[in-house]
């Protein structure tokens, strides 16, 4: 009987264009949409403006350099603070680098003239690209002059370097010294656009039945048995959105190349778990919500609101506490884990066993709640 | 010609009444709006992260070593969490989440600085969140600096050379300022850009889903939607677009308004200013929305219509990643969205206190799609009454 449930939800799936572009053309979509926006990996060359109040040899050897860095763009020279100013308010620019009259004079003469520069947060990453841009260029601006200045005034060469630095830190990203965004963004938010998708014709395929009344027929075809028919509805559907997850990945890790520091297994296993989980959830809240409307609703309320409270870039231990617990409460999060844990940084398999365990919570809680599906699907009550 | 007014109004009645008549619809067109932009406030309102365990290995064990651990702990990034005896205690640590970072102090830090040599400490940093990685490099930068300045002092004075000490004391200066989002606050910079959405994609949510009940309508009473005002496809457009532009003219208010206000997020600019510019994007989405209808089927496709294309109109605006950056498809694809226009023109307004006059192209960008949508809604609302087989009321 479960095979004729499965039978019954094939043809189904075959009946409305919907089913095929919600399971595989939008993921696979918005998967190619994500990989190629971003596969620049970093938005470099932020188009930037340079005010050079000194027009001194100095000040423009330092715009030479400014143009050099991998980071900025100076694509504007201009003449004052209020028209720099001018162009980050209409967005020609991100930021600008003021070097201020007689600078050269002031430098040399050792009167300590200050370099200004101005990033625009408004746009985070292109904000903190040229803030690091013109950081960068100040500091060795001000170490080179303090150097000449040092030598000039009689001290060696060696320890003029080390007065202007006596110790340094060096950085290290782990796992992503290029700081590739795209290793988050995608990896992130694909997942979510799988669990939305997931959630939304998971619920539509259970509850559409019970909005039509079909559910009898649904519930007969597996005779009577609830857990039959729920797995049998909604085993067609696994299939694909594996498929399609893990197509997702290989596109990703084979084409992209992005970090796959673990064994791959631990990611397919991931992407198994992490779909049947979101069926689960959305089984549950047609469980408790057998309204097609009221559960798409929820569903997908909190399928947009993950892609927040995920906390994907947002770190979930600076969120509120009483905020921070949903994000737990979502598929996602764990799957997310298990990407970074064993994806991007390669830990062992120990460490993130919870997260996989959490991700068989979801089918299980739904499974428990199927009796209240079982009263809705016997009598459907429609509401226009 | 006073027929065709007199349509519109009866249109924009008999909307008013289903909207209101609904919760479906009450749901998009108010507790949406109302709800969200509070939501994603709560979310993110800590604003920054700070504090962050950060674990160290010693292999130095001396004053100057345990000195540079003090201030570690004292910057606004880093909070010690203990000292690992290896590396290795340290990346278990790190498995853990027992720590996002690890220093790393070499056996001879303290006896290079001392002896005028340039010490070098290592610093690991988890990069699962980009955020964290950001907010540790700013502290360490301010942190070097301070070591950097106290070592020289240090120097200066067992070398004796208080001539050299001028020379460093005069170098140059940098000073750096923040735009837009002065406190580099997350919330600050993200919220102002989504609560434009929430207008659009709310509203879009809800035309759908009405715009979905009436084909379910017209399915069952033979191509006839018994609750639609018969009125010409010009009128019937012009009356809607009224009815849903008059409800989100004071949620505007609220959430371009009020919610930066409340919460704390950048408020610049003038009520005129942003009101003025969000009005085309309003009339703009509205016509996008009853164009979309056509593919709605019934009520509930609004959900698989237009939820997931929040995803990706948010990243197509340049919110997150900057359109310049984009390949120039995908910026031609987020040109025909208003939303993307309606961020760009309301955050530099609201963020970076822009006027209006600054903002020209994504206000023409705005008036254009509105132009062109209401086209493409009122080529939607002729067929429709066509395969009815209404006679349009002629104006």
């Amino acid at each position: 009987m479960l095979r004729q449930v499965i039978k019954r939800e094939i043809r189904l799936l075959g009946s409305r264009p919907m089913w095929l572009v919600g399971m595989t053309l939008v993921p696979l979509v918005m998967a190619f949409f994500f990989l190629s926006i971003l596969s620049g990996g970093l938005p470099k060359k932020v188009p930037a403006a340079i005010v050079d109040l000194d027009h001194s040899q100095m000040s423009r050897q330092i715009t030479r350099s400014l143009n050099a860095t991998e980071l900025v763009d100076i694509n504007m020279a201009a003449e004052s603070f209020n028209e720099a100013m001018d162009a980050v308010q209409r967005g020609e620019v991100f930021g600008f680098f003021v070097i201020p009259a007689d600078f050269e004079r002031d430098a040399v003469g050792g009167r300590g003239p200050t370099l200004t520069f101005y990033s625009n947060l408004t746009y985070y990453v292109p904000g903190t690209m040229v803030f690091k841009g013109f950081k960068t260029l100040g500091v060795t601006t001000s170490g080179r002059v303090a150097q000449t200045n040092l030598v000039s005034m009689g001290a060696p060469q060696n320890m003029a370097e080390v007065l202007i630095q006596p110790m340094t830190i060096q950085t290290h990203p782990l796992r992503n010294p290029w700081l590739n965004y795209s290793y988050y963004l995608s990896t992130s938010f694909l997942p979510g656009i799988l669990e939305l998708m997931i959630f939304i014709l998971t619920v539509w395929a259970i509850a559409h039945e019970i909005k039509t009344g079909t559910s009898r027929e649904w519930l007969a075809t597996a005779r009577g048995d609830i857990w039959t028919a729920i797995i049998g509805k909604l085993a067609p559907q696994t299939v694909v959105f594996t498929v399609v997850g893990l197509g997702i990945n290989a596109l990703m890790y084979n084409y992209h190349h992005f970090p796959l520091n673990g064994p791959l297994w631990h990611m397919v296993l991931a992407m198994f778990l992490f779909v049947i989980a979101c069926q689960g959830f959305a089984t549950f809240i047609c469980c408790v919500l057998p309204n097609l409307r009221l559960a798409l609703s929820v569903c997908s309320l909190t399928g947009i609101l993950a892609f927040s409270i995920a906390a994907f870039s947002f770190p979930v231990e600076n969120m509120y506490g009483g905020v921070a617990i949903f994000s737990y409460l979502l598929p996602v999060r764990y799957y997310f884990e298990i990407y970074i844990g064993q994806a991007l940084n390669g830990i062992p398999l120990y460490y993130s066993r919870y997260y996989y365990a959490a991700l068989l919570v979801f089918p299980i809680l739904a499974m428990l709640a199927a009796p209240l599906l079982r009263k809705a699907a016997r009598r459907p009550v429609y509401v226009p | 010609m006073f027929n065709w007014i007199r349509n519109i109004a009866l249109v924009m009645r008999r909307e008013f009444r289903m909207v209101l008549s609904s919760v479906g619809t009450m749901i998009f067109f108010f507790g949406l709006p109302l709800a969200y932009p509070v939501v994603y406030s709560a979310i993110y309102n800590t604003e920054v992260t700070r504090d962050m365990p950060v674990a160290v290995v010693d292999r130095c064990r001396t004053a100057e070593s345990r000195e540079f651990v003090r201030h570690a702990d004292a910057t606004q990034a880093m909070k010690i969490c203990g000292y690992a005896s290896d590396m290795e205690e340290a990346r278990r640590w790190w498995a853990e989440k027992k720590c996002f970072a690890v220093i790393e102090i070499p056996a001879d830090y303290s006896e290079k600085v001392t002896r005028g040599e340039q010490g070098v400490i290592q610093f690991y940093s988890d990069a699962s969140l980009l955020l964290r990685y950001r907010t540790f490099l700013e502290s360490l930068t301010e942190l070097q600096m301070a070591t950097d300045a106290d070592l020289r002092e240090l120097a200066i004075n067992t070398l004796g050379a208080s001539a050299i000490a001028s020379g460093t004391g005069s170098s140059v200066g940098t000073e750096a300022y923040f735009l837009g989002d002065t406190q580099q606050g997350f919330a600050s910079f993200i919220i102002p850009g989504i609560v434009v959405f929430i207008l659009q994609q709310s509203m879009l949510l809800g035309i759908t889903f009405l715009g979905g009940g009436a084909n379910e309508r017209r399915r069952a009473n033979g191509g006839i939607d018994p609750l639609a005002v018969p009125a010409s496809p010009s009128a019937t457009v012009i009356g809607k677009t009224l009815c849903y532009v008059i409800l989100y003219l004071p949620l505007s208010i609220y959430i371009l308004h009020y919610i930066p206000l409340w919460f704390h997020f950048p408020h610049q600019g003038t009520l005129v200013d942003y009101i003025l510019f969000i009005f085309p994007m309003l009339l703009a989405s509205a016509m996008l929305g009853q164009t979309l209808t056509c593919i709605a089927s019934e009520k509930e496709s609004a959900f698989v219509v237009v939820v997931f294309t929040t995803l990706a109109f948010l990243f197509l605006s340049g919110l997150t990643w900057p359109r310049y950056a984009m390949p120039v498809f995908w910026q031609w694809i987020g040109d025909i969205v208003p939303a993307t226009w309606g961020v760009e023109g309301f955050i530099r307004i609201n963020n970076n206190g822009a006027t209006l006059a600054q903002q020209t192209t994504p206000y023409l960008w705005l008036w254009g799609l509105t132009a062109f949508y209401s086209i493409t809604a009122w080529l939607i609302a002729r067929l429709r009454s066509k395969t009815a087989g209404v006679k349009s009321v002629k104006a």
